[in-house]
């Protein structure tokens, strides 16, 4: 079967690219002249809603490291979540070993009961 | 269409896991069969049973990767770093060959005459094809590398004709050695000497030939439209694991070969 692929697909090609000549038209067009497809143009499923989203500036997979928030009153860590609450672990400080899980719901922003960060649930949609 | 909030590919239930573990059982147990009772059927059932696994498996692979977009960047992270660890387990197994050389080598026993090579021993001259098969992976390592760079800078047709010569390379490197095998004036039978030998370089020229089928099958893809110019993982583990093949020869010519001649 591997036989028969490499059949199909090569000896026609190299010919063509041999010659120089393109006996029949590219079946894709390519942006990128050289006949290799770009992400842009290939990614698809998961991978191209996860690259698409980085271009914009957003991370709604939280493939990058979290913002750093001071945890104040006025600049409260913001925790993305597609539902109403989402668990939360509160390192305290940096080399703990004890993480404080708590449940953080939407609405008024919580403060974590050992430290008293404070923490803002924001609701978020995962692109489609 | 999924629903998760996180980048990584749970993956779908699958029997090849079990199937290769059925081949590897098969496999062994067959090796034990053959050896006592000179049957092979159980071994070449295993074996069957084996690359029907393997290239089912890896097919799926490419199809969750290629044509469902489930390799994510964290998911090819994790690919990466799973081919790495692979690697370096083959590092570790040809150390041990290595071990074992160096231990008859450096201090050889009065059974051989006190001295390596071995009384007896006509060794290869390391100047005549060992030193082709050097230069051929070498080149071959350049060549992968022209390919690599082809790949990245969207040039289709360059990447087709260095992969190509790269497999081609690869079959000169497994055909030369074929024939010096056939030719050599002493077998695996002969001593320590041929043990190590035909050992060390005989599980090199398997991983070339794996190696080979490696890069052939990302030829196949690349024909096929499979790589983009930032996503081609599959081909990177391939050019990997090719430069280790390349680095393990090195080794072998410089201690098997020149020194141990």
């Amino acid at each position: 079967m591997a036989a028969r692929l490499l059949l199909r697909t090569c000896p026609l090609r190299v010919l063509q690219l041999r010659g120089g000549t393109a006996a029949r038209p590219l079946q894709r067009a390519m942006a990128s002249a050289g006949g290799i497809p770009t992400d842009e143009e290939q990614a698809t499923g998961l991978e191209r809603r996860t690259l698409q989203a980085l271009k914009q500036g957003k991370d709604p997979y939280s493939i990058l490291k979290p913002k750093q928030y001071t945890g104040t009153k006025t600049d409260p860590h913001i925790v993305p979540s597609i539902g109403n609450k989402r668990l939360v672990g509160c390192l305290c400080e940096e080399d703990n070993t004890a993480i404080v899980w708590f449940w953080l719901h939407e609405g008024e922003p919580q403060r974590c009961p050992e430290c008293g960060s404070h923490y803002k649930l924001v609701h978020h949609e995962l692109p489609h | 269409m999924a629903h998760q909030a996180h980048a990584y590919h749970m993956v779908d239930p699958s029997p090849w896991p079990l199937t290769g573990a059925v081949a590897a059982l098969l496999m062994t147990s067959g090796l034990a069969i053959w050896m006592h009772f000179h049957n092979m059927t159980l071994m070449s059932l295993g074996l069957i049973l084996l690359l029907l696994t393997m290239y089912q498996w890896w097919r799926d692979i490419i199809r969750e990767g290629t044509f469902q977009g489930h390799h994510t960047p964290p998911v090819q992270k994790g690919l990466r770093y799973g081919m790495i660890l692979f690697i370096t387990s083959e590092v570790f197994f040809f150390l041990g060959f290595f071990w074992a050389f160096y231990h008859s080598s450096l201090a050889p026993t009065p059974e051989l005459g006190g001295c390596w090579p071995p009384i007896g021993i006509t060794t290869l001259n390391p100047f005549e094809v060992p030193l082709l098969n050097t230069a051929v992976l070498l080149a071959s390592g350049v060549t992968v590398t022209w390919a690599h760079h082809s790949i990245m800078e969207g040039q289709r047709k360059q990447a087709i004709q260095s992969l190509t010569l790269t497999i081609l390379l690869g079959f000169y490197f497994t055909a030369l050695q074929a024939m010096e095998y056939y030719e050599a004036p002493f077998t695996i039978a002969d001593g320590v000497y041929g043990s190590t030998f035909f050992v060390a370089t005989g599980f090199h020229g398997l991983h070339v030939i794996i190696g080979s089928t490696f890069l052939a099958v990302c030829l196949l893809r690349q024909a096929q439209y499979h790589f983009t110019s930032d996503h081609h993982f599959g081909f990177e583990a391939a050019a990997w694991y090719w430069h280790f093949v390349d680095v393990v020869w090195l080794f072998l010519y410089i201690s098997i070969y020149w020194w141990g001649s």
